[in-house]
């Protein structure tokens, strides 16, 4: 542990895919209406309050994992079932976020697919990347971030010539006031995708600069909530409100407005695209948080927990609900009353109990 | 040992899986048969609720090779309370899957249209397969299958055919536009208002004889689809065909517009002939009182002189400027038409609402439960500019000595 660093660069990127992972495709933050891409930035705004909590911990144990400081700050006997808590977090996310990408794609375009062979196949290659180690995946996602990013400027742009973008769609702003956009920030848009970033916790250790490192992070937060509020605003004014609140993934059918003379069109495979990329990335970050908790906490070498793992991540995304309906209404309660706890208390206990230490723990003048 | 043995059977059962990633769902091209157009008409009976006509291409008669000189597209039509077991009816009776991801036109018949198409564009929306780029028409006083079954000229395939001349006649000289399936979703849904369709029919009676491949032999075909006239909603029910400066005012304030021809008309007798070819027209509301909001409409127009006859002296700025008084007052003319009309109709698809909705929401939500009333009395007040900006290739038209 700690002997691996991955460059700036790198985890820049990482962050970034990470974060646009599903909540680029899915309609996110339409509790607010059109005021969306609104709501998606005040989201980001408090995701990076979080943020430099889990930096100032970080700070503190540069070369340890979330799940090593917690023992050493709450002591054994608390410390480890938190650690463990945080273990089965990550499982869980990385499971619902598999359901989420494996779903998706069985709507959008491959209907009588399997689920289960879905999940497995995008399971399989995100497990053989963390074979190979974090740096690799790191590695991979600079890769993915320029396709991803072309992807959007293509798309971008192709929908500025095909005339399909009315910005008074996106008006009046703030049409029933402030309260909708708050609600829904509260509900869903600081927690996803910006809670989420608590796994980071897990990666920092390998960030080969503590000084700058968490000052990147933060960097590709905000970069991405631009992306995702961009995003969202461009759903919005190409097919409307009402149709974005009701599409679960709303980039597909604005992506297949694109029409040029009838030659260009039906580029919607890029959003498949885009979904698959994501999707992988998300859900490789968090099973490589709770591999490197799994290691850490039952000192366990990490490649050997890497296949019995991918199987509890396959079946706990299998199990984890009938419908996909039943699938997001579990997570909107996840998101709302249990995960705070776990991404906002106990950090911020953490970020207490050590400021409190140090504070009389240091050696005074005088 | 072990291991490996384990090892090498997990790679064998993976290997074949990375091989055949999204093979799943696929369906061979020569399986599938390509929808170009659908015709939704409203049966007799409610187990006939919908009745789906689907345009398939026949590949074999586009490519030429093996073509047997039958019909390039053949129609298939199927049956149903809701248009899912329609589609599935007729699915029954063609030898391949229907594909209905190139579905370029839906025409819906003006019987369907005047009982409501909300419910029917659910499925178009929900299923993943179709598009919402398909363009809609409304099948102006004949059934919708009518429309799909007239043999075209410019094109094998007449739904492509019709979508063409759609592009044509809105690039030049027409008030139909690009209307496709979320932008009548998204008109179904404004308050108080509705959306507007292209119309759609046949000159020249169709007769069965119109969709054959004889209808086109001789110098003048049988029957020539026409996209003309806009179909008029409150909330998804067609009240009424615009045509004339009403459509003309509709599609201005629309802003959907590229190039029209207006005329002006000489006291000495004869026609002053202007293409209009730049447009843009925008709301502003005053809203001071939500109840009695006053719009204004601005124009700002310009044009190009085509024909003009008379012995005027073109190269005075002070004509051209009285003719473009005269052109104001076209263009106040058609946006009036438009407003009179839609006040006559009760319903307000041209955007008044919106733009009060944009402007003061806090207004907008006072009045919309009621906004029809308001939209028949409010005020509009017009603010327009047209310039004229040159005569094209000659100052002065020549005359007899």
């Amino acid at each position: 542990m700690g002997k691996v660093k991955i460059g700036l660069v790198e985890f820049f990127s990482l962050t970034v895919l990470f974060e646009l992972g599903t909540a680029l495709v899915v309609n996110l933050g339409m509790g607010a209406g059109r005021d969306a891409w609104l709501s998606i930035l005040l989201g980001c705004a408090a995701g990076l309050m979080m943020f430099t909590g889990y930096a100032y911990l970080y700070r503190k144990h540069p070369n340890q994992p979330f799940t090593a400081y917690t023992r050493q700050i709450l002591g054994k006997y608390i410390g480890a079932p938190v650690g463990l808590v945080y273990i089965i977090l990550y499982i869980n996310l990385a499971a619902r976020d598999l359901r989420d990408g494996s779903t998706m794609l069985a709507m959008a375009t491959m209907h009588n697919t399997p689920l289960f062979i879905l999940s497995a196949l995008m399971l399989l290659s995100g497990a053989y990347v963390l074979h190979k180690g974090v740096e690799v995946l790191s590695r991979t996602s600079m890769v993915f971030a320029f396709v991803v990013l072309g992807i959007g400027l293509f798309g971008t742009v192709m929908l500025i010539l095909s005339g399909t973008i009315n910005l008074h769609r996106l008006l009046p702003v703030l049409e029933n006031g402030f309260q909708p956009v708050l609600r829904s920030v509260i509900h869903q848009n600081y927690m996803f995708p910006f809670g989420e970033m608590v796994c980071f916790t897990m990666l920092m250790p390998y960030l080969s600069s503590v000084k700058k490192g968490p000052w990147i992070i933060a960097a590709a937060m905000v970069f991405s909530a631009l992306l995702l509020s961009f995003t969202m605003a461009l759903n919005v004014s190409v097919l409307g409100a009402d149709i974005v609140e009701r599409s679960p993934l709303p980039l597909m059918p604005t992506i297949s407005k694109i029409s040029i003379s009838d030659i260009i069109q039906r580029v919607d495979i890029f959003v498949v695209m885009v979904l698959i990329i994501g999707v992988f990335f998300k859900m490789a970050v968090f099973f490589a948080a709770a591999l490197i908790g799994i290691s850490d906490l039952f000192k366990i070498p990490y490649r050997k927990m890497l296949y019995p793992c991918a199987l509890i991540i396959l079946f706990t995304s299998m199990l984890d609900a009938r419908s996909f309906i039943e699938h997001l209404d579990e997570g909107g309660t996840l998101l709302y009353r249990v995960y705070p706890y776990l991404m906002i208390v106990v950090p911020a206990l953490l970020v207490i109990v050590t400021a409190v230490r140090d504070h009389f723990s240091a050696p005074r003048p005088g | 040992m072990r291991n490996r043995i384990f090892g090498g059977i997990g790679v064998l059962f993976v290997l074949p899986m990375l091989l055949l990633t999204g093979c799943w769902d696929s369906v061979e091209l020569n399986r599938r048969a390509i929808v170009s157009g659908v015709a939704i008409d409203r049966g007799d009976s409610e187990a006939e609720r919908y009745k789906l006509s689907f345009q398939v291409i026949v590949a074999e008669e586009i490519s030429g090779e093996k073509s047997r000189g039958i019909s390039p597209v053949a129609l298939y039509t199927g049956t149903g309370r809701t248009m899912f077991e329609a589609l599935a009816d007729a699915s029954r009776q063609t030898a391949r899957f229907l594909s209905l991801g190139h579905v370029r036109v839906l025409v819906i018949s003006e019987k369907f249209a005047r009982a409501g198409i909300k419910d029917l564009l659910d499925v178009l929306e929900r299923e993943s397969d179709t598009r919402l780029n398909s363009l809609i028409f409304i099948s102006k006083g004949q059934p919708a299958r009518e429309i799909m079954s007239t043999m075209t000229v410019f094109s094998k395939i007449p739904a492509n055919d019709l979508v063409e001349k759609l592009e044509t006649t809105s690039k030049q000289f027409g008030y139909n536009f690009r209307m496709a399936v979320d932008d009548v979703i998204r008109g179904i849904q404004i308050r108080g208002g509705g959306p507007v369709i292209n119309g759609v029919f046949t000159r020249g009676e169709w007769t069965p004889a119109s969709g054959s491949n004889d209808s086109l032999k001789s110098i003048e075909p049988r029957s020539i689809l026409r996209v003309s006239s806009l179909a008029a909603f409150k909330d998804d029910k067609l009240k009424g065909w615009l045509t004339g400066d009403a459509a003309l005012g509709t599609v201005l304030l629309h802003n959907r517009i590229k190039e029209f021809p207006v005329l002006l008309k000489q006291q000495e007798g004869g026609y002053f002939s202007f293409n209009i070819y730049q447009s843009q027209v925008s709301l502003a509301v005053e809203s001071s009182d939500p109840e009695h909001p006053v719009f204004t409409v601005k124009i700002t127009q310009q044009a190009a002189l085509k024909e003009a006859p008379h012995p005027l002296d073109l190269t005075s700025p002070k004509v051209l400027e009285e003719l473009s008084d005269r052109l104001i007052k076209e263009s106040v003319k058609h946006i009036q038409a438009a407003v009179s009309t839609a006040k006559e109709l009760g319903s307000d698809y041209l955007g008044f609402g919106r733009a009060l909705q944009r402007k003061d929401p806090r207004g907008w939500k006072k009045v919309r439960d009621h906004w029809e009333d308001v939209f028949a009395d409010c005020e509009i007040r017009f603010d327009a500019d047209v310039v004229i900006r040159h005569t094209d290739m000659r100052s002065n038209s020549f005359q007899i000595h």
